[in-house]
């Protein structure tokens, strides 16, 4: 593990000038730009594979590896689609790199396009993130004016367009080609695969489609080089993650850290602690469609590897932390809820199970439970998870498997008391006097 | 013993089952060529896959997840596992099932679906018996009209996506769409609009569970109470496969069978929802005579009348275009060597030699071939509303990579798959003599037709045999010179057997000349001497003759000339002045106060037989019922002249119908054509302030064979309109909506206005039998004609100026 560590994608965030072109030129911003214009895009793609960016999105996939996948040789525009439509529940670092600095999205971008021979690239952000959006919108505009996007891009005979295309509010919309039917104008569904986006993508033409994060990570990659970059993170998982951490904690936010730091570092060290000195019951390391865990994995390191140890994800390391007094079953009901509702509808497991899984998590948790009703979440779980169309309903699943498992006993108290043990305890003993001090 | 298969194969195992399949065949495929059942409800094989229903899981050996079968193809050495072999396999199935039952309402008993229900029937061989879902179902308004045709009940609805996928994928028409998320996705239609797609029926046999049905079928019958048979459609020369579906003798549903070679899986809603005109008030099933009146006779009486009349007489024969082949060749036989005429008639048009080149050469242009050409000329073609498959055979064309170009007076419903030149009637060959020269609009695609062979196709409609045939015949020769494949292209359900047994003036049975010595001695090896001389009489000559009093018996077999022939005023002359009239046919209709005797004909429903198909195919259809009352086959009737005249046509059973048939309809290699000389039919000129006018049939009309299908009328029938191109109307002073005179010489008429630019300048359209206007009255003789039209002012123009001013 590295030595010391310095801030990267977070080293602007004290600096507000650094939201506007001049600021982030004054620190060398668009340089990473010129000197890609000077490099050919197979050596773009080699150097990102050497780098071994991992993409930021929840999936992991090696990014240089993704851009090499591109063919260039179809007689077909290619296309690069920027996923920002951050939407998995905790997670808000996207949202707070191109609020502090959205050239650099827009630099790591072009490079990309450079990497695949794109003229015209996408972004596709969020519905909701309206504030962002008008971020974006005035960075591309002073990039355009400024030369760096446009006809010609940085002085040289490239030229790049980038549009901005806000979604319509939809979770399955950050699914990849969800997000590319959606952005055709047509139903934010997922398509069949394969076809592959990198054959055939957006209008069909080869796609390459990352996110933020990941693109943000590529200019100082290419001004730095694949050395520093390989100084921080893990030798399989290299380079730093922003975590965002929320829940019961004491100072939840957006975190840079490197890849494979402890999950106690960033909970104790970084967030402060539990909220109030309480004990950590549970917490989800990458998103709520991440399987949950407890406080034994407390030491396992926040990388794709480690995570998949403990049998969870690192997904987009948006970590929720619950404490002693949360309820895992009024939790998970509630992210089951939200999966349900985000559906896309397209295919009976995610559909069915999600609607059927709502209704059984409401009624044990409010008290209705029936023996019988374990036993069916537990099948439920078995029949949703890896059974989907597309990895939607896998989260369904991750939670209903993952509080089942770490917390089976917790549900079974519901079913026995018929209401929520955690909320019985803050009922007053029979024959207690009512507000009596202790 | 390896073989050189042309598309390359792999080997995989199902169940420790090896098979050998094309390479991008799905699982699912392979598995059915096993004989190995997997479950589903979303997969169709003419429909994209969807992976939507998850009901068709496998594994695949060395695959963590199990995969459904209906999105994943084969590869070589891959190992399957069924539901059959693997238990994960198998729970997965069962637990898609009960997810799929949660919502499900439990009304089978009452369900239309229920007894022929994919999802009832997996159900109860596999499910999991009983309910685990406590908590309340979906519910939604039901059943919600589509259309006056379709219903939908949400609430059965399984989300398969087969009705939507059908609409976007195979007829284009896209009314249907998936609407909301999650579990509160469900079938949509935009608001305020209906269903109108000529082949929206099709969502209705292809869902998988009763949540799209039938509003004519709608709680009409069970499974179980059906008798049923294998058909063809009636209707068009598209030859759809058809199962006919009777209760008590009573026909209450079409459905389409499945047929690769012809319809696939598919039929138009005419075929689907046209079928009580058998069970018509108005039919007859009784021979009768007129003596007082008409009045009920036996058919041995009817028969020695009639025969006695024709013995020694001048007698000319008119038929339709929906007998069945064995009833043309019969009649094809009486004429010639019994009764000793030439003067019979299945057309409505002069003809030309394209048609008599089809008629010798069958199954010259098939469906497959439309399917798998790289350039189509479609030349004189409304292809949706005269032959709905071939259509969908286009489109399916052009996702193949087809280029079509339609050349029409009107821009037909390809307009988002094809090129359209649109041109006057008549204009169509000296548009075509031009590209030939290298000018014009479609001098591009004659160079493409050049060069492709055997993938070039062109194909002529119908109405280019209209007036002399001279464009049919022009079209045909082009054709021929660039080495394109040809097809005249016949529009009723059996014209196209009518021509090749030769119910036609100058053809004898497979398009032999009759002017042609030794295609008639062929013909007389089997037939014994033909009494006739020279080419017969066209049906305009047949009529002209009956008007003029040249005939003594006009025969009217399946037709009523009132209606179909091009000229109301001369089939009413000729209806005068022959003596005598004998209608054969299931019901008198406008002929009634003419016709002098009635055989009464069966149905399609009862017959056994065989219809021909556009291409020239041949296809058997079953009777699903006895015939009814006294009725028979037409073929028997014409048998049981020939017995009356004292004659012998040489069979009485369909075997040995079939027995002669076949020795003188099989394929020859021989070709009689004749060396006629076609004319380039000229430009017709357009008087100042005139409009060429021109009508075909559209798909839902007046016709006899649309009697009581209300529902359809009500979904896709449209009141008759005339229809201009925006400057001709502005010329005329006429607007969109408002009211306009149609004037030719041989009548006039009132019509709603539709103008639009989709039709070519100078053009006029008319339906050919909408309500409203019977475009015969109109026409003399052809099917296109000069007219003139009038603004009319209507009275509501004058209280919108009103409103306006107030």
């Amino acid at each position: 593990m590295t030595a010391t560590f310095e801030p990267r994608l977070t080293r602007s965030w004290d600096e507000p000038e650094a939201i506007g072109l001049d600021g982030y030129v004054r620190r060398g911003g668009y340089d990473a730009l010129r000197a890609a214009l000077g490099m050919t895009s197979e050596a773009i793609v080699e150097t990102v594979k050497e780098s071994g960016l991992r993409g930021r999105g929840g999936a992991g996939f090696p990014t240089g590896m993704k851009w090499g996948f591109v063919p260039r040789d179809t007689g077909k525009p290619t296309y690069v689609v920027v996923n920002y439509d951050e939407s998995e529940p905790g997670t808000c670092n996207n949202r707070e790199l191109v609020e502090r600095e959205p050239h650099r999205l827009l630099e790591g971008t072009a490079i990309a396009a450079l990497a695949i021979g794109c003229r015209t690239a996408f972004i596709y952000i969020r519905g909701e993130y309206l504030w962002q959006s008008i971020v974006l919108e005035r960075a591309i505009r002073e990039a355009y004016d400024a030369g760096f996007l446009g006809t010609g891009i940085a002085g040289s005979d490239t030229d790049l367009d980038v549009v901005l295309h806000r979604g319509a509010g939809a979770y399955i919309c950050g699914e990849e080609t969800a997000l590319l039917n959606s952005l055709e104008g047509l139903r934010g569904q997922p398509r069949l695969r394969p076809p592959f986006p990198a054959v055939e993508g957006l209008y069909a033409s080869p796609t390459v489609i990352n996110n933020v994060e990941t693109l943000m990570n590529v200019p100082d990659i290419i001004t730095k080089g694949v050395g520093w970059f390989r100084e921080m993170g893990t030798e399989k998982s290299p380079g730093t993650k922003l975590v965002t951490i929320s829940g019961k904690v004491e100072r939840p936010g957006n975190y840079e850290v490197p890849l494979g730091t402890p999950f106690r570092v960033v909970l104790e060290e970084l967030a402060g602690g539990v909220l109030g000195g309480k004990q950590l019951k549970a917490w989800t390391p990458g998103g709520s469609s991440t399987p949950m865990l407890t406080a034994e994995h407390v030491d396992v390191g926040l990388d794709y590897e480690s995570l998949a140890g403990a049998g969870s994800m690192l997904g987009t390391a948006a970590i929720m932390v619950m404490d002693e007094t949360d309820c895992v079953v009024d939790a998970a009901s509630r992210m089951i809820r939200f999966y349900a509702v985000e559906s896309c509808g397209k295919c009976t497991p995610c559909r069915e199970g999600g609607w059927w899984a709502t209704r059984v998590m409401d009624r044990i948790e409010h008290g209705y439970g029936r023996d019988d009703d374990i036993p069916v979440m537990q099948d439920l779980g078995k029949n949703v998870l890896f059974r989907a169309f597309c990895a939607l309903a896998d989260g369904t699943a991750s939670v209903i498997n993952s509080s089942l498992k770490h917390f089976r006993d917790e549900y079974e108290e519901h079913v026995r008391l018929g209401a929520c043990p955690l909320k019985v305890d803050h009922r007053p003993p029979v024959g207690a006097s009512v507000g009596a001090a202790s | 013993m390896s073989t050189q298969p042309a598309t390359q194969m792999v080997t995989l195992t199902i169940d420790g089952k090896e098979v050998t399949v094309p390479r991008g065949t799905l699982i699912i495929r392979a598995a059915e060529q096993l004989g190995i059942e997997i479950p589903r409800f979303c997969e169709h094989p003419y429909l994209s896959p969807a992976g939507a229903c998850r009901q068709c899981y496998v594994e695949i050996e060395g695959q963590p997840k199990l995969v459904t079968s209906c999105t994943v193809q084969v590869a070589p050495g891959m190992i399957v596992r069924t539901q059959n072999t693997n238990e994960t396999v198998e729970e997965a199935q069962v637990a898609n099932l009960e997810f799929l039952l949660l919502n499900h309402p439990l009304d089978c008993p009452v369900c239309d679906r229920g007894g022929e229900c994919p999802l009832q029937d997996q159900a109860l061989s596999f499910g999991p018996g009983e309910s685990r879902y406590r908590d309340a179902k979906r519910v939604y308004p039901k059943p919600i009209p589509l259309s006056p045709l379709v219903n939908l009940d949400r609430e059965r609805c399984v989300l398969c996506t087969r009705c939507t996928r059908f609409c976007d994928e195979i007829s284009g028409d896209r009314f249907l769409e998936m609407y909301d998320r999650g579990g509160w996705e469900r079938v949509a239609i935009a608001a305020g609009e209906d269903f109108r797609s000529p082949f929206s029926g099709n969502t209705i046999q292809i869902c998988p569970v009763g949540a799209l049905t039938s509003e004519t079928y709608r709680f009409a019958a069970r499974p179980f109470d059906l008798s049923s048979a294998d058909t063809v459609c009636p209707h068009c020369s598209a030859g759809c496969n058809l199962r006919v579906d009777v209760r008590r003798g009573e026909v209450v549903r079409h459905l389409a069978r499945d047929n690769g070679d012809v319809n696939e899986a598919w039929n138009c809603d005419k075929g689907r929802f046209a079928y009580r005109f058998p069970d018509d008030p108005g039919r007859i099933t009784t021979p009768l005579i007129r003596d007082r009146g008409l009045e009920p006779a036996s058919f041995g009486e009817v028969l020695t009348w009639v025969a006695q009349r024709c013995r020694g007489a001048r007698v000319g024969f008119l038929t339709g275009g929906r007998l069945m082949d064995e009833d043309y060749y019969a009649l094809s036989k009486l004429a010639r060597t019994v009764v000793g005429t030439n003067d019979l008639d299945h057309r409505r048009d002069e003809g030309s030699t394209a048609e008599e080149h089809a008629a010798a050469h069958p199954m010259a242009v098939t469906y497959d071939d439309v399917e798998h050409a790289k350039v189509i000329l479609v030349v004189g073609l409304d292809a949706e509303q005269e032959v709905p498959i071939l259509h969908l055979r286009l489109r399916k064309a052009v996702t193949h990579g087809a280029r079509i170009v339609v050349v029409h007076p009107r821009r037909t419903r390809l307009h988002d798959v094809a090129e359209h030149v649109l041109c006057r009637p008549g204009e169509e060959p000296v548009l075509l003599d031009r590209a030939r020269r290298g000018e014009g609009p479609l001098a591009g695609v004659l160079e493409e037709l050049r060069s492709r062979g055997d993938e070039a196709l062109v194909l002529a409609g119908p109405r280019l045999a209209s007036g002399s045939g001279m464009a049919a015949a022009s079209v045909w020769e082009l054709a021929t010179g660039l080495g394109a494949r040809f097809q005249y292209v016949t529009r009723r359900a059996n014209d196209r057997g009518a021509l090749i047994a030769g119910v036609h003036p100058r053809l004898l049975p497979g398009g032999r000349p009759f002017d042609v010595a030794g295609a008639r001695a062929e013909v007389e090896a089997i037939w014994g001497p033909i009494m006739t001389e020279g080419p017969g009489r066209t049906s305009r000559g047949i009529l002209e003759a009956a008007a003029a009093g040249d005939l003594d018996v006009l025969f009217l077999i399946g037709v009523d000339p009132l209606t179909d022939h091009p000229d109301a005023a001369l089939a009413r002359r000729a209806l005068d002045n022959v003596p005598v009239k004998v209608v054969q046919s299931l019901e008198l209709g406008s002929l009634e106060s003419f016709a002098d005797a009635f055989l009464p004909a069966a149905a399609y429903a009862e017959k056994d037989g065989h219809l021909t198909t556009w291409e020239g195919r041949g296809q058997r259809i079953y009777p699903a019922r006895p015939v009814q009352g006294i009725s028979r086959p037409d073929w028997e009737i014409f048998a049981g002249l020939a017995a009356a005249m004292g004659g012998d046509l040489g069979f009485d059973t369909l075997e040995e119908l079939h027995d002669e048939m076949g020795r003188l309809l099989a394929p020859t290699q021989a070709t009689w054509e004749r060396n006629v000389t076609t004319e380039l039919a000229g430009s017709p000129e357009i008087p100042e302030g005139s409009v060429h006018l021109f009508t075909y049939p559209l798909l839902v009309d007046e016709g006899r064979l649309v009697e009581r299908a209300d529902e359809l009328k009500l979904a896709l029938g449209d009141p008759a309109f005339v229809e201009l191109h925006t400057a001709d109307a502005s010329s005329f002073g006429v607007v969109d909506g408002a009211h306009a005179v149609v004037r030719t010489d041989a009548g006039e008429v009132e019509l709603p206005v539709r103008v639009t630019d989709h039709i070519a300048p100078g053009a006029a359209f008319v339906p050919f039998n909408n309500p409203g206007l019977r475009a015969s009255t109109l026409l003399s003789g052809s099917f296109d004609t000069i007219a003139t039209i009038e603004a009319v002012a209507t009275s509501d123009e004058g209280s919108r100026t009103e409103e306006v001013s107030a």
